[in-house]
């Protein structure tokens, strides 16, 4: 591996979740492996993976949670929405019944996740125009009554993936910098780790400890 | 569990079979050097105290051979292997600390800068620490504040010393670190006087309590440390097992009916314990969770088989369901169980065996070959590439039964809303009922009072005969110092009469005009219900100010209860300066052409003596302001304007209770709601 310990400042945690079968573990590995998998066995519980990022110059370790969209592992994914600092939330267009649950979804996100969290809201498979079934109108409104950032997204050819999971980056980053999300905070979903010094403008103390250390 | 037999002689080792093997004898599961101790593959097949005498002799002898060991030969095969890569990362690992002196220096800054203060910003950020000390105080303050004190300082020098470690050494020293305290802590117990007042089963909990505690605090630090290359362990455990996902049941020689739904739910129930093992975070409780999981698997055995388990078919049904299962983080979830949860508990006893069997499981998943599963090697390698898929049946009865699953879901969800339907319509018929039998009791009684009160209509003449000079003495004399009451003059009654008999007052309306009989004429006066059935001399003398308006007519039955007759001339005054606000409040429905006698019960009150018993309770509020500004000169019509505004009835705020959204993120209309008082 080429990423040694500490080579990141933040660790971002992420959780992906929606319907059986909309593509959640095809959309995670499409942005880990860059590849994608035609044959997916379907998730039991949950899986992960990770990938370091870059943003405004901070590398982000991601690490995502991709959970089982059955209805029997909820108990099991439930304990996972805790401490997520992202949230994809994802749905079919080619299945309208994916959609139709995304509320419950979200609700089950916004009562589980705290209220910094950054959700994301993935309309996948969209390489299958003709089996369209939801408009992107639709969900765009969907999307944007909830408050939700959205975007239609395929793992097969890997269009907007890759944007997805930077853009919710981005809205994380963006809230520590605006102090909306408390790092010190139990749950927060992001953790700090000490990288080069002078490049962590955001925690105070450890600039101090570091000025204390004598090594 | 009866049927598993721990006590079994043991003469070799698993961990140095050749193969990856299905059928391993109970004693491959114990440790190599014969001790009788439960071993583990972390621990190069020994249990804890002989792997650790091993490497210190190893360590002496690599020390001594300056460096470079080849001991690995003496192992054999795959478990060699995994040894082997351990040990090279746990090299690289030296060696990347100490080519980097910007990771040592951060590294220091994190951990060795304040301890105290760290150890404390965990315990803040970790809820469950709270929470299990709580716990403490309540379980064990009952044998002395002391104990508290000691537990407390223990603790703490323990987190301290981990922390200050934390990126110093590597994890097996920690786990050793870990293991020392939880010994020194029990010899304390054991025999220092702060304790000696404790019960002994109480001893033994709280030096379970001290692992659990201390490790929940140092969780974040210990499990999975970006320090080691767990996670990477994990991920590629999990991308191999699902590869393996067509491993069926008949592969691994397993008896476990994959397409049984009881089966398949009690398989369930074990895939269900495995992954809680995940979420917990004291090495008890994720050993607690194997062995729940592994209990499951011996009653999915049963259940399979009709009868007792024998140990040989267990690790199969073990291996199908962490193959099934997936279980996240894997290996660090079994590198911290094994490093951190107290030698003893898995070195012996049910948790150990089940736990060691979990191992093997484990490694015979990361080394298992065509062979193991008795399969030709182009199979298996088509397999494996994903060149052949094959939906085992597994996966396919899994989305069978997913859709099963639902379909008894949703079946439920239909029973339970098809109960409340039929509640709400039981409600709704009981509501009709009532409604019928209040329509028969409101119709009883305007009988009953019809018959009481015959019905006179006497010629209209009498209120055009009133001049508005006899109006005014009227009013004169009404609002002299005496009791604004009506004089029970029959004059002014029958006039009351009359012109209710014209049905203008309605039994909606008349509690507002209780308490005047000169309102009547008022309201007598009403364009729009009144038409031109009765032209009174005030219509004539004021034409252009009196609008059609209804809202006069509310308005004034409202408010102008004490009006008089003499009021008429200044009635549009009073119409015109009343607000919007009154404007928008309903219209009272008035039936012109209903029979008086309709509205007879109601109306009647003003002119008994008692007429107070059947006002309502707001009109009550309402009397009673107004009675308290009833001077004379209040009794004008333009000083009570300025109370039409602040009345607002029942009935018009109850148009205008803001509904609350059920959408909890939606504020904004939650926000805009206190308007509604300007509406
Ligand atoms: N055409 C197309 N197919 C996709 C796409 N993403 C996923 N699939 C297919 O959809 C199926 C399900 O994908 P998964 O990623 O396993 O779905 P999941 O959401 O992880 O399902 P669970 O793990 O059961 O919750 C797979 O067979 C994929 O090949 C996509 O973008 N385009
Ligand atoms: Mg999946």
């Amino acid at each position: 591996m080429s990423a040694g310990p500490y080579n990141y400042s933040y660790i971002f945690k992420y959780i992906i979740i929606g319907d059986m079968g909309v593509g959640k573990s095809c959309l995670l590995h499409q942005f880990t492996e860059k590849k994608f998998m035609a044959d997916c066995p379907h998730t039991i519980g949950v899986e992960f993976g990770t990938r370091i990022i870059e943003v405004s110059g901070q590398k982000i370790k991601l690490q995502i949670w991709d959970t089982a969209g059955q209805e029997r592992f909820r108990a099991v994914t439930r304990s996972y929405y805790r401490g997520a600092a992202g949230a994809l939330m994802v749905y079919d267009i080619t299945r309208r019944s994916t959609y139709n649950h995304l509320s419950s979804w979200l609700t089950d996100t916004r009562n589980l996740t705290n209220p910094s969290t950054v959700i994301f809201l993935i309309g996948n498979k969209c390489d299958l125009e003709g089996q369209r079934d939801v408009t992107y109108e639709e969900a765009s409104k969907f999307a944007e009554e909830n408050g939700l950032m959205f975007v239609e997204a395929s793992a097969k050819t890997g269009d907007n993936v890759e944007e997805a999971f930077l853009e919710t980056a981005k809205k994380i980053y963006q809230s520590i910098q605006d102090g909306r999300l408390d790092l010190n905070a139990a749950e927060s979903g992001v953790q700090h780790k000490p990288s080069q010094p002078g490049r962590n403008p955001l925690s105070n103390d450890q600039q101090a400890n570091k000025d204390n250390c004598a090594c | 569990m009866p049927v598993l037999t721990l006590q079994r002689s043991y003469k070799y080792i698993m961990y140095a079979t050749k193969q990856p093997s299905l059928r391993i004898k109970q004693a491959d599961l114990k440790c190599k050097s014969g001790c009788g101790f439960f071993g583990n593959a972390d621990w190069e097949g020994y249990c804890s105290q002989c792997y650790r005498n091993h490497t210190d002799s190893e360590r002496q002898k690599k020390s001594h051979q300056g460096g470079s060991s080849d001991h690995s030969k003496a192992q054999v095969s795959g478990f060699s292997k995994f040894e082997e890569k351990k040990r090279q990362q746990t090299d690289k690992k030296t060696r990347y600390m100490k080519s980097l002196p910007v990771f040592r220096k951060t590294s220091n800054v994190k951990d060795v800068g304040r301890p105290e203060n760290l150890v404390d910003i965990m315990r803040q950020a970790n809820p469950e620490a709270n929470k299990l000390m709580a716990e403490f105080i309540a379980q064990y303050s009952q044998y002395g504040e002391g104990i508290r004190k000691d537990f407390l300082k223990c603790s703490q020098a323990f987190s301290n010393k981990i922390v200050k470690e934390l990126d110093v050494k590597p994890m097996e020293d920690l786990a050793e670190i870990a293991q020392n305290y939880y010994n020194q802590y029990q010899n304390r117990v054991n025999s220092n006087p702060t304790y000696q007042n404790v019960p002994n089963d109480v001893k033994d909990r709280l030096v379970e309590f001290f692992e659990n505690f201390t490790m929940i605090s140092l969780y974040n630090f210990l499990f999975c440390p970006p320090t080691t290359n767990d996670e990477e362990k994990d991920l590629t455990i999990q991308g191999r097992i699902r590869k393996l996902s067509w491993v069926n049941a008949h592969h691994l020689d397993c008896c476990i009916s994959e397409t049984s739904i009881e089966v398949r739910d009690l398989v369930y129930t074990a895939i269900n314990d495995l992954l809680g093992m995940d979420s917990m975070r004291a090495p008890q409780e994720k050993l607690a969770c194997v062995v729940k999981c592994c209990r499951s698997v011996v009653e999915v055995l049963q259940h399979c088989q009709g009868g007792p388990v024998s140990a040989d078919e267990f690790l199969p049904a073990l291996i199908f369901v962490v193959l099934k299962a997936n279980p996240a983080r894997l290996k660090s979830n079994i590198l911290y169980v094994t490093r951190f949860c107290k030698e003893s508990r898995l070195m012996q006893g049910e948790a150990g065996y089940y736990f060691t069997n979990l191992c093997c499981a484990v490694s015979f998943i990361e080394n298992l070959t065509a062979e193991s599963l008795n399969m030709p090697e182009q199979e298996f390698e088509a397999y494996m590439s994903g060149e052949v898929t094959c939906v085992s049946a597994w996966e396919s009865a899994l989305v069978a039964c997913e859709g099963m699953h639902q379909l008894r879901e949703h079946l439920a969800l239909l029973k339970g809303l098809s109960e409340r339907t039929q509640i709400v319509q039981n409600t709704t018929k009981s509501l009709w009922e009532d409604m019928q039998k209040l329509k028969e009791g409101i119709c009883e009684s305007v009988d009953s009072v019809l018959e009481r009160t015959p019905l006179i209509i006497k010629p209209r003449t009498s209120p055009l005969a009133l001049t508005r000079e006899q109006l005014l003495a009227q009013a004169a004399a009404r609002t002299a110092p005496n009791p604004p009451e009506p004089e029970p003059e029959p004059a002014p009654r029958n006039f009351y009469l009359k012109n209710l008999s014209f049905g203008h007052l309605s039994a909606f309306e008349t509690p507002k005009s209780k308490l005047q009989l000169d309102i009547s004429p008022c309201i007598a006066l009403k364009p729009s219900h009144s038409g031109d059935q009765l032209s009174s001399p005030a219509i004539d003398k004021t034409p252009g100010s009196l609008t059609p308006d209804d809202n006069s007519f509310l308005g004034l039955s409202k408010v102008n209860y004490d009006i008089d007759l003499s009021d008429l001339s200044t009635e549009n005054s009073a119409a015109d300066e009343l607000t919007p606000d009154k404007r928008k409040s309903p219209t009272p429905s008035v039936d012109p052409f209903s029979p008086v006698g309709g509205s007879c019960p109601v109306a009647q009150p003003p002119l008994e003596p008692s007429r107070g018993e059947f006002v309502l309770p707001f009109l009550v509020e309402e009397t009673l302001i107004d009675k308290s500004e009833l001077t004379p000169a209040a009794s004008l019509p333009p000083p009570l304007v300025p109370s039409a505004p602040e009345y607002s009835g029942f009935s018009k705020q109850g148009s205008r209770i803001p509904s609350i959204p059920c959408s909890t993120g939606d504020y904004s209309s939650l926000t805009s709601s206190p308007g509604h008082s300007n509406a």
